[in-house]
């Protein structure tokens, strides 16, 4: 088989035909970035957060999404987790909407099959719909067989679902061994032994029982949700995957047990670029943690070393979100930390060791993130400009003293920043970013991808005690771009933790890597977007699997999805 | 003739600034207030200043001291705007530029900040708080030119006032200013990229002031990048023993604000405060003076439980005890300091009782668990007890209490291997109780035969316990490990 066979046999392989161009017939530079499209498309899902007024902490908390495409019908489906009430005695403050159904709803997108985008409620067929005070939610094929599996996270009991690969899934937490039954909030799959399996990492928040809330206050002494100082923090968990459907609770052995926060955030990532993944958590009021992975079963907690446990001033943040990308297209991946009102995010530059700089200020975010407490973030190309853009969810978690007199006082709005490459500064844009970005609301959970198949990354936000949104992406396919979907066969099978780089005459190559975790609480799509700007030139794709395999893809065209097969490239 | 020239010139200065004096049609509104939630006693005393302001609509002083109590209570929006009110009506006085300018530095609002303290320091040149929230507020903006500059100027100061402090002038607060001049400079050095030379003015900052947690911090990671580890090590241990520590900086201003803060929180800080410091009997107060304020707090209340049983007054801690639970029957902290109190009392029973009932509430609470354990260890019930410290340990793997439990039941079985594995555990962080549980670690080493491991961690408890000045354990290690205090290397 010559080379060209190959790259064929592997463009194939993707079975998607060219998306056709959507048609900006309407759009012009004053378009906003982003529309809210969520109930034109059938995307209805209103957060329920049970409140009864005795500001359970959790209620402040939740809630995640997940971008992922369950049936494999080449577009992204939607999975969004619901809270419920914990004070079953009290009165809600917030009724649920009429119509509205407990527990986590999973959305099919209809766009493959019918050619427009629309979502169909397909929880009850798939077996989905659990019913508890839901947080977060992972995504991944933890048994290889080429349907991701869910993995929920709750405040209580966590729920592991097999994808049977038919439509349906099958709850296998118990046999799987993978249950916590204390506070989870984010999760995330990752192969950290090598071995070709995604093991899973569960963050585990504060010991708040129902029973034994605590009463907090502002400082004007109005009731208020506790921050996690109130409680003990609780040791997170790694579960190894064993291959038999069966995992092993390896968190004292592989040391991160050893050290712990109230985690919110977590990204696994290679930041040493020693080619295992590592793994940060961004914990809340206490000092982040950079567990480096030491390729013989281990973690080293590093976080205070690299320079990523607080930020410049030495202080513990409220670490909620995060994000791991190679901000400054440099080939390492910088890490973004959103946290609360009054702190501002971190953002903390790689220099390929695992040393790592606050740069906050120096790249415009200290004034602009300052007066919000965020959640959901994810570094993205947006305008496909080919440098990663920031997006920013914010919703307050105690109250905002400008919505005083409000029946939820914790509304802020999004953000949305643009990188203005080699300037090294971010630009705020959300005065552009669409009708959306003006509303305040309580955000959370945000998702990344390209949902219509345009090329152009869209995002999933929940807000809690309201409605999800979907904000499509009204730019980013007037530029070129690329989309890969990796096909492991020696490594897992989505390619977690693969790093792929897009070759381009003249310039240097962009690198990017398959993950779905980041952001707070919420996956997103494991496919891997290059933004490729007005001339792309493009002279290859390069992909670096999990284990060390390297593969070189000649003769890639822009503006379409691929799916590369390991095995299939030219080694490297 | 020239002191008649002098008055004219003060008469058209003053004419000069009449104009900016009076209030102008553009004078921001005072804010409108929702009080209702307020717990009482603040809203009383807000209602009071914002009556004052609204009475005298004319009166700087009135809409300013209504912006200082709003700041007190992080109302930083609503104090803004009365701060901008008080400025508009006296655009003379220095305070409501400089509180102005702090509230837009806590909002984020850094380039009206810098605007707001550049005008304040116009107006009140020596005040030096003001001085470096401008350099601050510049380095966030990212101007880092500007705030070079202003830091340059505060280091200046500072160095005159070391020379006056030399000649016997009394300068404190000046020179410890300095050492944050010299840490913001060597911020801006960083942000430059210049690592050599920020290294070079953290070094300096701590050298000043050595408990400056943040400079220990910075310097410690640009030793780190500069590949000095070792460099690093000692700075990231003094970063650790004094992070949220400053240089002191004599800010009257900001103290008069702060004074106005009546709330619960402010007297619950106090306290811990000084139970840190050793003051019993000060904590104690400020957790009576916090209930003075509210007297339904439930936490003033568990805490006084601990307090008052630690002073030896058991029936305040028993009263206190009975309010907490009065007030909120869930918390189980209440239920855990008053098992504390009854152990302390002999009364283990009552003790245990309390323990379960906090366990109760919260399952994962890792000191109710461990110290159940250590009841049901006393009461022959070793299984159980090891369930209790296997449960904390679940809930904090870290916590050195029950590592030591395990540990000393497990060596009573004669399994010294694995009570070592427990005991060494507690090492870190390292603390007051490190010296015991080394010892503890060398008892079992040398039960296991280990000689040389025995020597090596009794050696090292016979040092941390002189450290600590702690004569009993280390006669102790004396007795137990004669070779422990010589230079003799372990066989």
């Amino acid at each position: 088989m010559t080379r060209r066979e190959i790259l064929v046999a592997a463009l194939a392989l993707g079975a998607l035909p060219q998306q056709k161009r959507p048609s900006r017939a309407n759009s012009s530079s004053a378009d906003p970035i982003f529309r809210d499209i969520a109930s034109e498309v059938g995307l209805n899902f209103h957060h329920f957060n049970g409140a009864t007024g005795k500001y359970f902490m959790p209620e402040i908390m939740g809630s995640g999404v997940a971008l992922f495409d369950y049936d494999n019908d080449g577009d992204l489906d939607v999975y969004l987790v619901q809270g419920t009430t914990l004070d079953h005695r009290g009165k809600l403050l917030f009724p649920s909407p009429p119509g509205w159904k407990p527990g986590n709803r999973l959305f099919r997108n209809d766009l493959a099959e019918t050619g427009k985008l629309h979502f169909t409620d397909v929880t009850d067929q798939a077996g989905v719909g659990h019913v508890g005070y839901g947080m977060g939610v992972a995504v991944g094929d933890y048994d290889n067989d080429g349907f991701q599996d869910l993995y929920v996270t709750n405040f209580g009991h966590n729920v592991l679902y097999h994808n049977n690969g038919d439509g349906t899934f099958t709850d296998v937490t118990e046999q799987a061994g993978v249950d916590d039954p204390r506070w989870s909030t984010c999760a995330a799959w990752l192969d950290y032994d090598g071995d070709g399996l995604l093991d899973l990492f569960v963050g585990n928040y504060v010991d708040f029982t129902v029973l034994g809330n605590k009463q907090c206050f502002t400082p004007t002494g109005e009731i208020d949700y506790c921050t996690p100082k109130a409680y003990q923090p609780v040791p997170s968990r790694l579960f190894k995957n064993l291959g038999n459907g069966k995992f092993q609770d390896v968190t004292e052995s592989s040391g991160i047990g050893s050290s712990y926060g109230p985690a919110l955030g977590v990204v696994c990532a290679d930041f040493n670029g020693d080619g295992q993944p590592d793994i940060y958590v961004a914990n809340d009021t206490a000092a982040n943690r950079l567990w480096l992975n030491q390729g013989n079963g281990t973690f080293k907690e590093s976080a205070l070393e690299a320079g990523v446990a607080f930020s410049a001033d030495g202080l513990p943040k409220a670490g909620m979100g995060v994000s791991a990308e190679d901000m400054e297209n440099d080939d390492n991946e910088d890490i973004l930390v959103t946290n609360l009102m009054g702190e501002g995010a971190t953002l903390f530059r790689n220099n390929g060791k695992a040393e790592f700089d606050d740069v906050t200020t120096q790249y415009g975010l200290s004034g602009p993130t300052f007066g919000f407490t965020g959640f959901g973030t994810q570094f993205f190309d947006y305008d496909n400009d080919g440098w990663l853009d920031l997006f920013i969810a914010n919703g307050a978690v105690t109250k905002v003293e400008a919505e005083r007199g409000n029946p939820y006082p914790f509304a802020q709005k999004k953000q949305l920043f643009h990188n203005e490459g080699p300037a090294k500064r971010f630009r705020e844009t959300s005065s552009s970013g669409g009708p959306a970005f003006q509303i305040a609301e309580v955000t959370r959970g945000a998702a990344f991808g390209d949902i219509d198949n345009d090329g152009a990354i869209d995002i999933v936000v929940t807000n809690n005690n309201g409605p999800a949104r979907l904000l499509r992406n009204q730019v980013g396919a007037q530029q070129h771009w690329l989309q890969i979907k990796l096909a492991g066969d020696k490594t897992n099978r989505f390619g977690v933790g693969a790093r792929v780089a897009v070759l381009r005459a003249s310039q240097p190559p962009l690198w990017r890597w398959a993950h779905s975790d980041s952001s707070y609480l919420s996956a997103s799509d494991i496919r891997v977007h290059f933004g490729l700007g007005k001339d792309p030139q493009l002279e290859g794709v390069v992909v670096h699997w999990p284990g060390g395999l390297r593969e070189k893809w000649s003769n890639i065209r822009p503006d379409r999805i691929i799916t590369l097969k390991q095995g299939s490239g030219k080694s490297e | 003739m020239r002191k008649r020239n002098t008055r004219l010139l003060r008469i058209a200065l003053a004419l000069l600034s009449f104009p900016l004096a009076a209030p102008s049609a553009e004078l921001p509104p005072l804010p409108i207030l929702n009080m209702s939630d307020f717990q009482p006693a603040i809203r009383n005393q807000v209602q009071q200043f914002d009556a004052a302001a609204r009475s005298r609509p004319n009166s700087a002083e009135a809409a300013g001291r209504l912006g200082m109590v709003l700041d007190a209570y992080q109302q930083y929006e609503s104090a803004a705007l009365c701060y901008e009110r008080a400025h508009r009506l006296d655009a003379r006085a220095f305070q409501w530029d400089y509180y102005l300018g702090s509230v837009q530095v806590h909002q984020g609002k850094y380039d009206q900040a810098v605007a707001t303290l550049r005008e304040a320091i116009r107006l009140g040149p020596d005040y030096l708080p003001a001085r470096l929230k401008l350099a601050e507020s510049l380095l966030a903006a990212g101007d880092l030119d500007g705030s070079e500059e202003v830091y340059k100027q505060i280091l200046e100061n500072a160095s005159k006032a070391m020379d006056s402090r030399l000649r016997g002038n009394d300068n404190e607060g000046a020179i410890t200013t300095s050492a944050e001049a010299l840490y913001g400079l060597g911020r801006i050095q960083s942000a430059r990229g210049d690592i050599g030379a920020a290294a070079g003015r953290y070094r300096k900052a701590c050298e000043i002031f050595p408990a400056y947690g943040a400079a220990q911090y910075a310097l410690a990671l640009a030793y780190q990048k500069m590949g000095k580890p070792d460099d690093a090590e000692p700075h990231f241990r003094a970063y650790q023993a004094n992070m949220t520590v400053t240089p002191p900086l004599d800010d009257p201003l900001m103290g008069t604000v702060q004074a106005l803060n009546l709330g619960v929180d402010q007297h619950l800080r106090r306290s811990i405060e000084l139970e840190k410091q050793g003051d019993l009997r000060g904590a104690i107060k400020e957790q009576e003076l916090a209930l003075e304020v509210d007297p339904q707090n439930v936490q003033a209340n568990i805490n006084l439980i601990s307090l008052y049983a630690r002073a030896g007054d058991p029936d305040a801690a028993e009263k206190h005890y009975r309010d907490s639970v009065r007030l909120n029957p869930n918390r189980a902290d209440a239920y855990y300091n008053h098992g504390v109190f009854l152990f302390m009392e002999g009364n283990s029973q009552e003790a245990e009782e309390n323990y379960r009932q906090a366990l109760k509430i919260n399952p994962y609470y890792t000191e109710a668990h461990n110290n159940l354990g250590v009841l049901l260890e006393k009461q022959g019930k070793t299984e159980e007890a090891l369930a209790e410290y296997g449960a904390a340990l679940k809930s904090q793997p870290n916590y050195r209490p029950a590592h030591y439990h395990v540990a000393t039941i497990l060596a009573r079985q004669g399994k010294y291997a694995e009570s070592a594995g427990h005991l060494l555990k507690t090492l870190q962080p390292e603390d007051e109780s490190t010296p015991g549980y080394l010892y503890a670690l060398a008892i079992d080493y040398a039960r296991q035969g280990d000689d040389r491991s025995a020597l090596i961690y009794a050696r090292k408890a016979r040092d941390r316990a002189a450290a600590w000045r702690q004569s009993q354990l280390l006669s102790r290690i004396d007795h137990d490990f004669p070779d422990a205090a010589s230079e003799r290397p372990p066989q």
